[in-house]
């Protein structure tokens, strides 16, 4: 990572920046509203990059401290996204891991499958419910340092 | 109903709270299906967006809009390949999008 890093510095001209946006090292959440009331939440168990995420923190860190970049700004948001039904919300999230050629550890899988099969019958008896997967993400300004 | 994807536009005002892209040159490395591109790509100069994905690629071409067509431009590329066919000094922002992990 610091290696990629170190070719984007590169690549930007002297008065550039590079915004690096990756999530916190946090289980996102999967809730379930209906209006304002919160009927479900739970962590997502497929939340198995923790490691992933040291890693990113501990580049980002490492370029900083040896000078290659300066950090001129930072903050973090929330990225909501919502579904009608809990099926449709592990599609979509499916679609993104079918880039992973990991293998897939079998207790994920299953607790995986038993939160949302919990999640599906709230969705099935409460109509009108929304549900909803929270991730939180730190935003990151950095500037290219010529001393670096 | 279909997915919705930050309707709050919370992902876009923390980024345009850090950078000014009017008038820039942009990298962005992991574009995926070109979410997050749409919300800026209409202020840069042009926009070169890249990811290893080909189906990613595949859907950020079709889903592109009419008045984006002629200032973005989708590469199936992984970054170090990009990276070593590219000039130095070229882009005014880079944005890594949820991919340095």
């Amino acid at each position: 990572m610091v290696h990629a890093l170190e070719k984007i510095q590169r690549l930007l001209k002297p008065n550039g920046c590079l915004i690096d946006i990756h999530p916190v090292r946090k289980a996102p959440l999967i809730k379930i509203y209906r209006g304002s009331d919160l009927l479900f939440a739970e962590s997502d168990p497929g939340y198995d990059y923790d490691d992933g995420l040291r890693h990113a923190d501990d580049a980002l860190n490492e370029v900083i401290q040896s000078g290659l970049f300066l950090v001129e700004g930072k903050s973090e948001f929330e990225l909501v996204t919502y579904a009608s039904s809990a099926p449709e919300l592990r599609d979509y999230w499916a679609k993104y891991g079918a880039f992973d050629d990991s293998p897939k550890d079998e207790t994920v899988t299953a607790r995986q499958n038993d939160v949302y099969a919990k999640a599906n019958e709230i969705m099935q008896d409460a109509a009108g419910a929304e549900i909803t997967y929270y991730e939180r993400a730190r935003i990151t300004r950095l500037m290219p340092n010529a001393r670096g | 109903m279909t997915i919705r994807v930050d309707p709050e536009n919370n992902e876009p005002h923390a980024l345009f709270d850090l950078a000014d892209f009017n008038g820039q040159r942009v990298l962005e490395i992991g574009c995926g299906d070109g979410r997050l591109t749409w919300r800026y790509a209409d202020k840069a100069a042009n926009v070169t967006a890249i990811d290893p994905f080909a189906e990613s690629i595949t859907q950020a071409r079709g889903n592109m809009p009419d008045n984006l067509r002629s200032r973005v431009v989708f590469h199936h590329v992984g970054f170090d390949d990009f990276a070593a066919a590219s000039k130095a000094s070229t882009f005014d922002i880079v944005i890594l999008s949820w991919s340095l992990c």
